[in-house]
């Protein structure tokens, strides 16, 4: 299983990055007894999601320091992928793919984008560690097998993983000294965006 | 006018924000202490956020004549801050350990998100519910006061023709700036809704 133990703020967040990563809904799609409409709806919140992640991606890259431009670079275009296989996925599905957004995902996007604009690029850094370091943990806990493995796989590839240890590599080389505090708010952010799905 | 349209669209909220046992003790003076003490710390927070997406949107008229005008309001949020600080000291708060709770901080961010990446008409139409629901609140508490009504300050404060003047100002920006589209809907119905949970999240937290 992928670990981040070695992070700083991993070990700073101490149960808040449990409370991040760890949540019924990926137990229930570990154990394939989770209801499609369930997925479903935590699905279109998830492109919603990546929609503002992108945007939040865009601008990290326009402010990053040298050496953290390739990797920004690489994870705005991989998530330009992402949002093109969001939009067919979800039509295969037939799903919404102009959904409303949920009051927790409407925060949890209002906070990455207010904070690109208005927090050192540093704390920036973190906050992009902590998204991606809790959706390739957090999915990392599954197996790929059953009614969602193809989900599983994807973001729990060897190319995904990398990338975020890159991520990890440059809040270690770029300190600041509220990383932790935004770091821990994303863990938060986390928590309540796992559970989001499970109420109507 | 826009302004009036969306004020009416969103009477429901601003109903609901007006019976909110948190509205309702302070107009009767019976909200408790400790209540109050923990929304004046958050709202301090939150305004300090405000005045920032009034310059934002400063920043971002064509003109200066316009923005003028928030410069205008933001001289008003310092005025807010000073009644607030006035407060703080009374009541033994240290702002310097202000943490902000959830409600609070969705409302911060949802407001610095519009002003730094939406229009100039969706950080109007953001800002504009907390302006016309102070104003309208203070009027409605306003026959409430009494001799000795422990939140005499806060209601005289919100119900006086300046703060009406601020709020009137910012509605005219709103009809100036703004057409009536679903973006522009959404962030005011939004901040309504920000309203309300600020209100109720100084209750829950204090029990």
């Amino acid at each position: 299983m992928t670990s981040f133990d070695q992070s700083r703020l991993v070990r700073g967040a101490g149960e808040l990055w449990k409370q991040g990563t760890e949540a019924a809904f990926l137990d229930a799609v570990r154990d394939a007894s989770l209801p499609r409409p369930a997925f479903d709806r935590w699905l279109v919140q998830d492109f919603l999601f990546v929609q503002g992640l992108t945007v939040f991606a865009s601008l990290v890259a326009a402010r990053a320091p040298r050496d953290a431009q390739r990797v920004t670079i690489q994870g705005l275009a991989a998530l330009n992928d992402e949002l093109d296989w969001f939009e067919d996925n979800l039509e295969q599905r037939g799903l919404d793919v102009h959904p409303s957004p949920h009051p927790v995902c409407q925060r949890y996007t209002d906070y990455l984008l207010a904070s690109a604009y208005g927090k050192p690029v540093e704390v920036l850094l973190a906050i992009f560690f902590g998204v991606e370091a809790a959706y390739c943990v957090g999915w990392g806990r599954c197996e790929p097998k059953g009614p969602y493995a193809e989900f599983i796989e994807r973001w729990t590839s060897p190319a995904f993983i990398k990338y975020v240890r890159v991520l990890q590599g440059l809040v270690d080389t770029h300190p600041h000294p509220d990383q932790q505090a935004e770091f821990d708010e994303v863990m938060r952010l986390e928590h309540d965006f796992w559970e989001m799905t499970w109420k109507e | 006018m826009l302004s009036h349209e969306l004020w009416t669209a969103n009477a429901d909220l601003r109903q609901a924000c007006l019976e909110h046992p948190f509205v309702q003790g302070l107009g009767n003076g019976t909200l408790e202490g400790d209540a109050f003490k923990c929304y004046v710390a958050q709202d301090v927070f939150f305004l300090k956020a405000f005045f920032r997406a009034y310059g934002l949107a400063a920043a971002r008229c064509p003109d200066l004549e316009r923005a003028g005008v928030f410069h205008g309001l933001m001289g008003g949020v310092l005025e807010e801050l000073k009644l607030h600080e006035g407060y703080a000291a009374r009541l033994g708060i240290d702002l310097r350990t202000v943490r902000p709770y959830p409600a609070a901080r969705a409302y911060t961010d949802f407001l610095l998100r519009t002003a730094w990446h939406e229009g100039l008409d969706r950080t109007v139409a953001a800002m504009t519910p907390c302006m016309r629901l102070y104003a309208w609140l203070g009027k409605k508490l306003r026959p409430r006061l009494r001799l000795d009504h422990p939140y005499q300050r806060w209601i005289e404060t919100y119900s006086s023709d300046g703060f009406e003047d601020l709020a009137r100002s910012l509605e005219r920006l709103l009809d100036g700036v703004a057409t009536d589209t679903p973006a522009v809907r959404d962030a005011y119905r939004y901040a309504m809704r920000c309203e309300h949970d600020f209100f109720a999240a100084a209750m829950e937290e204090t029990g």
